[in-house]
This record gives structure tokens, C-alpha cells and sequence, in this order.
């Protein structure tokens, strides 16, 4: 008996709809079709009133969550891809985000987003949208990495009163599992370090922390000890733990699967170095995918985000620094 | 009775001013609340502008035709203390309300959640290997970073934190990137020199490494010549009191850079900076270390005239009773290391100066003499020259010596 | 004469619309004044001409028990709802106070938790937002009797959020009315740039939902519109459309003299205040001395909650906690 990332996410949701008479579930075909990615599956059986499908309205999904959520539901909001938020982006970062700071009046909202690349999927169905929603103030953005995660963020995420940008990666969905559920209870806010090291820290989240921990593995056979850093939440952002890798190691590559220009591995780098430029021993660095749409072709999209090749090789490079 | 403004309004988010049209009332008359008593204009409009309260108008201080800042006072209306009551509007020179105090803002500190933990391994394939650039470039590693040349920021932290210098830790090989030393090296050799006999190193010996330290930034070369001194010691015999054998060197040095005063300039960026004054310090020995007193303007008085001055000087300096200032502006230095009864040497000059002539033991030796036909005696040393490559050359800096060696064989001219 | 009944709303209900038009119409002249003297940081936009529509929007719905989301030109069915006047002057002057605590200004205040959610400036917005409300409501099973209205100008039915929000709330089959007043201007862009339909009215039936259309200087056809469409909404007729056609009586916001609008557009005009002034003594539904009285007594109410404002202290940046995020 084995769980994978894109269960954990139907049995938060489906513990939630159990355990909290306020949550429901909205979004396109999540009703009795059970969502394109199945993280609804059945739960509309159970829950005909909470599990409900939404017309092709971004926009208008958003509004609608919002306005539930001052009535006092824990609403998530399940966008089909996360390429597609673009649409609600005013309801999600002017309404929501704002309204508390405006209004005094939490908005305690999920909206989920299926993020990030898988093969094939091209340039409007594999975006990230982490560093966008986490350029505003008002809203909490985190990205899940492991199963466990997964299913403890949510949960945590539609308990909290604040606005929450749900990221959960696409290409985790089938292929990540674990064997047990067991939920390690590190709260929203705080990173985990991943695979401990002495030679140089790479700061990263989602998917990519995986690519991450494969070529620290690959350069261990050559002796290089590498810290990984899995943020959990991109905003807010643990300083802590990352400043203490960094003093640690003293080199830092910040990894991210989303756009080059701007975003979290560059706010990683900015603080980094604003606040621990003595603990550095070399220029930090960043890895991103290339400044290009995500592109459709499987050979030409595993080479615009970063694999655990091109980690190593930028690795290399920071370590010879 | 309280006197409240009438005001330049924002007439539009970028309006940054508006032009007076005319007044619709003059001073004198009695207005009311929210009444318009002003016509103004705006690129985008044209608005009244309006009263804050009731009362009379006692003065337009603007004039039509005229543009105005938004917030200029444009006149003021005089109001009684109920109208001011009831519309609720502040009175020019009203007193401000007391400051409140202000609680001092507190900062939260993320507490750092210390749970390393391995994650979950995930079973996704690699992908096939393919040809990878970074997507990013760090710097390159600067040239010659073997040792301690190049320090990381961490690196200098650490040394700062320390009080060490790159020179304190030149023993270190470096294990690091193209032999940078790693502050793990750094850490090492301090424990390797934990059980090693030490001693304080005195405030003067500190202040001299650190003037050695600094000047040996700069490529420093040195170069040598033999002076007969018979004609110096010679004219020295009749001179009372006799003048030290250095003040002649301090001397025909002074006249033979008033002659080339280039050859004493400094580098700075793309331009030589020549000297002021031939003010032509001396090295003094002192117990744990040297100072260097100035002798000013060397050129322009003679070694009798110069030679209680510089007795005095030299006195003083080995009582260590010299203010800071007779140590300032010199623009060469020269040193007798010849009393130590050493032959040669390659002095470095201080980090502020080009130059240092050097001064060797003096030696008797057997010269031939055309017109004795025999062999003589005379007494030579050795004159040596350092200099900042940079600015001199090995010929320049042989024409000045030969300059010196002249002058020492026309004593009388110093 | 009518009797009040026949518009299908009690006399008192009639008086109150009445009422807040001429509360709002004097707080908002006094609102332009401190405009224009230089007391209002930001702008200024009023619902000059829009009072009878936006009046009886907010007389029908029931605060404590419905929502309403007004936009720009409602002040008078804001006050009809029942905000305070301090809240607006509050808010326009910048205060502490007020509750947007100097964070937000003129006309986007709003207390959500008391069925007012405070606007964006983003137009549409605020359809699908209501319509979220009244789902929670339902899906908690405490809908009851309640409505929700959110209203916009022609302007808006062009933006797709307003498209997407009805269209939502059509589905939902939402106890909502959505009120349409069409001023004939969108700041300065006439009607045949923003929409080519011969009347706003003719999109309900593209939505499956009632329209109703009704001259918005017509005070009583306001009210008997806007309270058949309420009883239609709270009786399960789903969305409720209403177009009311006005003339908006000036600028955009005090800082345009709307030169645009051309002047036998002004000479066809009529003010709605007027018309309802002639109604309310035609009816007898209020006498002149009545109507003195709230005038009298409405620019005092104003004057007051100027005063108190203006002594009032605006934000102190070092007290302002700096969070976006609450606890």
C-alpha cells in the first residue's frame, strides 16, 4: 500500500470536507468528473453541495471563493492548471490580497494550482506562478515537494484565515509516492534541509527539489558534500534556515523551475547576500529554466528547466569559484 | 479672531498646479462655508475654489493670471471661534495636538526550525543525458588566487573577526578553489600555532608592519654604487660641531632630487604626484622598531646649518619625544644602516614616499693612486637606492645615485 | 396620486428613499466642497443624478440580512442601507477613524462583515463576490430570505469579470439583483463606443435570467422596479437585471468638468431629485414642511460629520502595524 503527491492532495481535501462543515471545493469539471487530475475523485458522490462544478470563469471563480470566504467558508479554489490563474489574477492579488490590509476582514482561502512543467505539455500548461503571487503582499504561497507536504500543507493551508496560493507540482503527481502518510507537522513558514552538507547549498522548492537532492547524489561519488534546502513555503520565506546553511557551506545556488528574470531564487540571492555576504565564499548563483515559453517537445522542455545535469554543472562551476 | 487659509485644492491626480482666473469675491466681503470664491484652471478643467468655513475675507495673497502650486495659500478668511466650532477646520497658528507617544516597534524574529529530515526519494527517471550550458555564469576565479591573495567574503570576515592580515597567513598553502585558502584551512593553521611560544606584539612594531605591509604593495626594486667619502670625512674633521656623516647624505640627496624631483613623484591613477618641498626624512633606530623624523626643506640649508637641527632631531626622536607631525610629508627617507656595521642592504621606503637611499658600512680599501703611483688608502661604502618601479627606472634611479656620489665629492657645496 | 402601495413598498420605505437621496445629495455637495478646498487627498466621484436609483436599491434590501456591493455613484443607496455619514467623511478626509483606517479611500470603504464589502477599483469585480456570499450562505443552509445586489454603470458590463460574475451567478440560479445605471458616459466615452446592443436590458435574456429596465429619474418607478425585482430574487427568480437609464449630472470625478457631454444632452436632462421632490408632495406622500425639515435637517447631520472628522487624526505611519497578512 503505497500513496502517491496527487493522492495525499484528494485525501487532505477529502479529510477536510469531512472534519470542517465550512470547506468546499470549487472549480472546472471537479464535481462528478473528479477534476482533471482526479484530486476531486468521488468526493462529490459525498459531498454533492460542497463539491461543485464552476463555468469556464476564472475571473468569476476567484470573485465567487472570495466573497464566500468573508461569509465565513474555507472555499478552495481548484484552477485546472495554474497557467490558467492568469485570468483571476485581479480577483486573486487586488481583492484577496488586499483585503485584509484594507478592510480588517481575513479572506481564508485556498486556490490550488496544478504547477509546472510535465513532457509534452507546453507553453499554457506547465507554468509556475509562485514568484508572481508572491510578489504581493497579502498572500501566503507554498510549494509542496514531498507527499507528506502535499497533504499536510493543504490542510494547513485551508485552516488558515489568510489567502493561500496552493502550488502543487504536476510532475509529482504519479511519480512521487510514499508508504506510509505521515505528516511531520513542520509549520507553513519554515524550510526543511533536505539532505544535510559542507561544500555548497542549493536553496530550491516543488518539483525541483528532487532534481536537486539526484545531482547532490551524483557529485557525492566525487566527494562534494551538497546541502539541499527545501523552502516548503516560497513566502513567507525562512531567512533562518537558509542564512544557516549558507554559513554552513558558504556557497549557495538558488534553483527554481519557474522564468529566469526576477522571482524567488532572485529574492533568494538578494537576501542572501544582503544579509550574509560575509558568510559567502563565492558569487551565489542561480538556475532557472531558460527565459523562454515552457516548449512543447518533450527533448526541447527537458532542456529549458533545470535537470540534475545542468544542477551539476552549475555545481561544479560554484565550486571552483 | 482666527484666521483660516484658503487653498491651492489637487484638482486631479496629476495636476501639480492650476492658474488663478479671477476672484469672485474681493476682500472685505463676507462669505459662506463651501462657498467659491476663486476661479482656477487646469490643463484638464476649470474649478472654483471653495471656503472651509464662514467669515470675512481679509486678503488674496495671489494674482489672477498667475499659476500655483496645489497647496499654495491662495487668502484667508477671518471666522469666528463658533464657525471654526462648527465646520471642525484647524486656524492657522493653532497649536499642534501633543504628540502622542509612540510605541517602539517591535520586530518579530523568526525562530529558526532546526529539523534536518530526509525527504521522500522520489522514482522519476533521469532524463536522457543531453549537452547543458549553465544558466548562469559566476564570476571566473580571479588570476593567482593560490594562498592567501584572494579572499572569499567569508574569508575576510573571519580574518577581520580575527585581526589578521593576508601577510599573517601567507604560511597557508590553500586548499580551496585554485589554492584559495578556505577559512577550514584558515582554522586549522590557527590551531597548529595554538601551543607555540607567543608575545605581544608592541604598538610600534604593530605601526611598522603595518607601513612595510602597505608599501609592499608596489613593485620595489633596489640598486647599489660605491662612494669614496675621504673628501666628507674630511671636511667633516673641520667642522664644529662635527655633523653626522648622514646629514651629508640627507643633503646631496636633497640637491640631487631638487634636480630631479620626478623621480620622488608618486603613482596615483594616471598621474605623477610631484613633491612640494624636499623635506627628506631620516630612519631612526628606536627600541622595537623605526621612526622616520623629517628634516624640512633639505635643499635650501647647508649640513653646518643643518646640523644642530638635526642633532636635536635625531636626539629626540630615539627619547621618543617627537610629535606626530615631524613624522608627516616626507618625500624620501634615508637610512644609515651602515652603524649596524652592515655593508649592503635593500631598505623599503615608507608606503607615503618612492624612495630610500641606504647607507652601508664605511670600508677602507687599497685604491691605486696615478699620482702617488701606489696604492692608497680610501675609505668607500656602498649607496643603495630603492624605488617604486613603477615611477623609476634602474637608469633613473643610477643617475640619481651618481648625482649623490658627485655631490659627496664637493663637500663644501653641501 | 398613487397610493405608496401600488409601487409595492410601505410609505415609510418611500419616505426613507426619498430621505437619503437628500442626505446624499447634501453630503456630496459638501464632499466637493472640501474638494475644492483642498481638504480631500485623492479624488472625489459622485452619483449626481443617480440618487432615485441607487436610493431605492438601497431602501429594498434589508441590512442585517442582505448584501450589497455599491459602486462609485451609490452614495445615496449606501446611506439608504445605512452607513454612517461619519464613515464616508472618515474616509474621504483620510482619518483613522474611519473604517478603512486611512489604508483606503473615498469610495472604496465598506464593512464586508456587515453586508457592505468595500470596492475595488477593478469594474465587475465585485458581481462574482456577492455571488460567492449568497453561496456560502445557501450551501450553510442560512440563505433564508436574504438577497444580494451589486451594482455598476455601462462602463462596466463591458469588462469580462462583469460577464463572467453574471453569468456565474445565472448558473447558481443566485437570489441577486444586478443593477445596470447607465449614464450615458464611462468617464468620457459615450454609450455607441462601449456597447453596440440597442439596450443593456436585451443581455438577461442572453444570461437565462429577468430583466427589467426603468427610468432612473423616476423616483417611484424606481422603487416599484427595484422592489418587484427583490421579491422576484428572494422568491427563487434567480439574478435580476436592472438597466436604469440617468444622466450622469457631473464629472467623472470633481477634477472633470465633463465638457465632453454636449449641452442639449444637459437642456433634455432632468434631476432626479426634483422629480421626486414633486412626486412626494403630488402623492402626499411628504409635505413641503417635511421635506424643508429633512432638507434642514440633513445638511446639519452632514455639517456635524464633517466637523467631527476634521478633528479627527489621520493614520500615524509609525503606529501602522505594516501587515498584509493577519494572524
Amino acid at each position: 500500500m503505497s500513496i502517491t503527491y496527487i493522492e495525499a492532495i484528494h485525501q487532505a481535501q477529502k479529510e477536510l470536507l469531512t472534519e470542517v462543515p465550512e470547506v468546499f471545493i470549487y472549480g472546472q469539471d471537479v464535481g462528478s468528473f473528479g477534476g482533471a487530475f482526479k484530486a476531486t475523485q468521488g468526493l462529490s458522490d459525498e459531498f454533492p453541495d460542497r463539491v461543485v462544478d464552476s463555468p469556464i470563469s476564472e475571473d468569476a471563480m476567484a470573485g465567487m471563493v472570495i466573497g464566500a470566504a468573508v461569509e465565513g467558508a474555507r472555499p478552495i479554489l481548484e484552477m485546472q492548471f495554474a497557467d490558467f490563474s492568469s485570468v483571476a489574477f485581479n480577483q486573486i492579488v487586488n481583492q484577496a490580497a488586499t483585503h485584509y490590509y484594507r478592510t480588517g476582514v481575513q479572506v481564508p482561502l485556498t486556490v490550488r494550482l496544478p504547477s509546472g512543467g510535465t513532457p509534452g505539455s507546453g507553453p499554457f500548461h506547465s507554468q509556475n506562478m509562485e514568484s508572481l503571487y508572491a510578489h504581493y503582499p497579502g498572500l501566503v504561497v507554498v510549494t509542496p515537494a514531498t507527499v507528506a507536504d502535499a497533504y499536510g500543507m493543504l490542510k494547513e493551508a485551508v485552516m488558515m484565515d489568510n489567502p493561500v496560493i496552493y502550488c502543487e507540482h504536476k510532475f509529482l503527481y504519479r511519480w512521487l509516492r510514499t508508504d506510509e502518510l505521515k505528516y511531520n507537522a513542520l509549520p507553513i513558514g519554515q524550510a526543511r534541509i533536505v539532505r544535510p552538507g559542507k561544500h555548497a547549498t542549493v536553496v530550491t522548492y516543488s518539483a525541483m527539489v528532487h532534481e536537486a537532492v539526484k545531482a547532490a547524489e551524483m557529485l557525492s561519488s566525487d566527494g562534494w558534500e551538497i546541502e539541499v534546502v527545501d523552502l516548503r513555503s516560497v513566502k513567507p520565506i525562512d531567512l533562518d534556515t537558509i542564512m544557516a546553511s549558507v554559513a554552513r557551506t558558504g556557497r549557495l545556488l538558488a534553483l527554481g523551475e519557474s522564468y529566469p528574470w526576477g522571482g524567488v531564487t532572485a529574492e533568494v540571492v538578494s537576501q542572501v547576500v544582503a544579509e550574509g555576504f560575509h558568510l559567502l565564499d563565492a558569487p551565489p548563483m542561480r538556475l532557472n529554466s531558460k527565459d523562454t515559453p515552457v516548449p512543447y517537445h518533450p527533448d526541447l522542455w527537458a532542456a529549458h528547466r533545470p535537470t540534475p545535469e545542468s544542477i551539476i554543472v552549475s555545481l561544479k562551476h560554484l565550486l571552483r569559484l | 479672531m482666527p484666521q483660516v487659509a484658503i487653498t491651492m485644492p489637487q484638482l486631479g491626480e496629476s495636476i501639480a498646479e492650476a492658474t488663478i482666473v479671477k476672484f469672485l469675491v474681493q476682500p472685505g466681503d463676507t462669505v459662506e462655508v463651501d462657498q467659491e470664491v476663486i476661479e482656477v484652471e487646469t490643463n484638464k478643467a476649470t474649478m472654483g475654489v471653495t471656503t472651509l468655513c464662514g467669515g470675512v475675507i481679509t486678503q488674496f495673497q495671489v494674482e489672477a493670471g498667475t499659476s500655483y502650486a496645489v497647496g499654495t495659500q491662495l487668502g484667508l478668511i477671518e471666522a469666528t471661534e463658533e464657525e471654526i466650532e462648527a465646520t471642525g477646520v484647524t486656524p492657522l497658528g493653532a497649536a499642534p495636538e501633543a504628540e502622542e507617544e509612540v510605541p517602539e516597534l517591535i520586530e518579530k524574529t523568526l525562530s529558526h526550525g532546526d529539523n534536518p529530515a530526509i525527504a521522500q526519494q522520489s522514482q522519476m527517471d533521469l532524463t536522457d543525458s543531453i549537452a547543458i550550458e549553465p544558466s548562469v555564469h559566476g564570476l571566473p576565479v580571479p588570476v593567482g588566487t593560490k594562498g592567501a591573495s584572494y579572499l572569499s567574503p567569508r574569508m575576510r570576515a573571519r580574518m577581520d573577526e580575527l585581526g589578521l592580515r593576508a601577510a599573517d597567513i601567507s604560511a597557508i598553502q590553500g586548499s580551496g578553489a585554485g589554492g584559495r585558502v578556505t577559512i577550514e584551512d584558515l582554522e586549522e593553521f590557527l590551531v597548529s600555532i595554538e601551543d607555540w611560544p607567543k608575545s605581544k606584539a608592541s604598538p610600534m612594531r604593530l605601526a611598522v608592519a603595518d607601513a612595510m605591509r602597505r608599501s609592499w604593495t608596489r613593485p620595489l626594486a633596489t640598486v647599489g654604487m660605491p662612494v669614496v667619502l675621504d673628501k666628507v670625512l674630511a671636511h667633516r674633521k673641520e667642522q664644529n660641531p662635527k655633523p653626522g656623516l648622514t646629514l651629508y647624505i640627507l643633503r646631496a640627496f636633497a640637491l640631487a632630487l631638487k634636480e630631479d624631483p620626478t623621480s620622488a613623484g608618486y603613482l596615483i591613477g594616471e598621474n605623477i604626484v610631484h613633491p612640494k618641498a624636499f623635506d627628506i626624512g631620516v630612519a631612526v633606530q628606536v627600541p622595537d622598531g623605526v621612526v622616520v623624523p623629517v628634516i624640512r626643506n633639505a635643499d635650501s640649508k647647508t649640513v653646518p646649518q643643518l646640523s644642530a637641527e638635526y642633532a636635536e632631531l635625531v636626539d629626540k626622536a630615539r627619547e621618543r619625544k617627537l610629535g606626530k607631525e615631524t613624522f608627516e610629508k616626507g618625500i624620501a627617507t634615508v637610512t644609515n644602516f651602515g652603524t649596524f656595521g652592515l655593508v649592503s642592504g635593500t631598505p623599503i621606503p615608507l608606503p607615503n614616499e618612492t624612495l630610500i637611499l641606504g647607507l652601508g658600512a664605511g670600508v677602507k680599501k687599497p685604491v691605486w693612486s696615478d699620482e702617488a703611483n701606489a696604492f692608497v688608502p680610501v675609505t668607500t661604502c656602498e649607496l643603495v637606492l630603492t624605488f617604486d618601479h613603477r615611477v623609476v627606472d634602474g637608469g633613473g634611479a643610477g643617475m640619481l645615485l651618481q648625482k649623490v656620489r658627485d655631490y659627496l665629492q664637493q663637500p663644501w657645496m653641501l | 396620486m398613487v397610493e405608496a402601495s401600488a409601487t409595492g413598498n410601505s410609505l415609510e420605505n418611500i419616505q426613507h428613499g426619498f430621505k437619503s437621496m437628500i442626505t446624499s445629495r447634501m453630503l456630496e455637495n459638501k464632499l466637493s466642497a472640501l474638494y475644492k478646498a483642498g481638504k480631500i487627498v485623492g479624488g472625489v466621484y459622485l452619483g449626481k443624478g443617480q440618487e432615485a436609483i441607487s436610493a431605492a436599491l438601497g431602501t429594498v434590501l434589508q441590512k442585517g440580512q442582505d448584501v450589497y456591493a455599491p459602486l462609485i455613484r451609490d452614495q445615496a443607496g449606501r446611506t439608504a442601507f445605512g452607513e454612517e455619514l461619519l464613515d464616508v467623511t472618515r474616509t474621504y478626509l483620510g482619518k483613522v477613524t474611519g473604517p478603512m483606517k486611512g489604508r483606503d479611500g473615498n469610495i472604496h470603504r465598506g464593512r464586508p462583515t456587515e453586508g457592505m464589502p468595500a470596492m475595488i477599483s477593478h469594474l465587475g469585480a465585485s458581481l462574482s463576490y456577492i455571488a460567492g456570499m449568497l453561496f456560502a450562505r445557501r450551501m450553510r443552509g442560512d440563505l433564508g430570505d436574504s438577497i444580494g445586489a451589486a451594482t455598476f454603470g455601462d462602463g462596466a458590463t463591458s469588462t469580462g469579470a462583469f460577464h463572467e460574475g453574471l453569468n456565474l451567478a445565472a448558473v447558481e440560479k443566485l437570489p441577486m439583483i444586478i443593477l445596470v445605471v447607465n449614464n450615458c458616459f464611462a468617464y468620457s466615452t459615450p454609450n455607441d463606443r462601449q456597447f453596440a446592443c440597442a439596450n443593456l436590458v436585451s443581455r438577461a435574456e442572453g444570461y437565462g435570467i429577468a430583466g427589467h429596465h426603468v427610468d432612473g429619474t423616476d423616483f417611484l418607478k424606481c422603487m416599484e422596479t427595484m422592489e418587484a425585482a427583490a421579491q422576484a430574487a428572494r422568491n427563487g427568480g434567480g439574478p435580476q437585471l436592472v438597466v436604469a437609464d440617468v444622466l450622469r449630472l457631473c464629472g467623472h470625478g470633481e477634477h472633470d468638468d465633463a465638457k465632453y457631454i454636449p449641452q442639449e444632452m444637459w437642456d433634455q436632462s432632468r434631476d432626479c431629485i426634483d422629480v421626486a421632490e414633486a412626486q412626494m408632495l403630488a402623492n402626499n406622500f411628504l409635505t413641503q414642511e417635511q421635506i424643508d425639515s429633512i432638507k434642514s435637517d440633513a445638511k446639519a447631520r452632514v455639517q456635524e460629520a464633517v466637523a467631527i472628522a476634521q478633528r479627527e487624526p489621520t493614520p500615524d505611519p509609525r503606529q501602522d502595524d505594516w501587515k498584509a497578512l493577519g494572524s
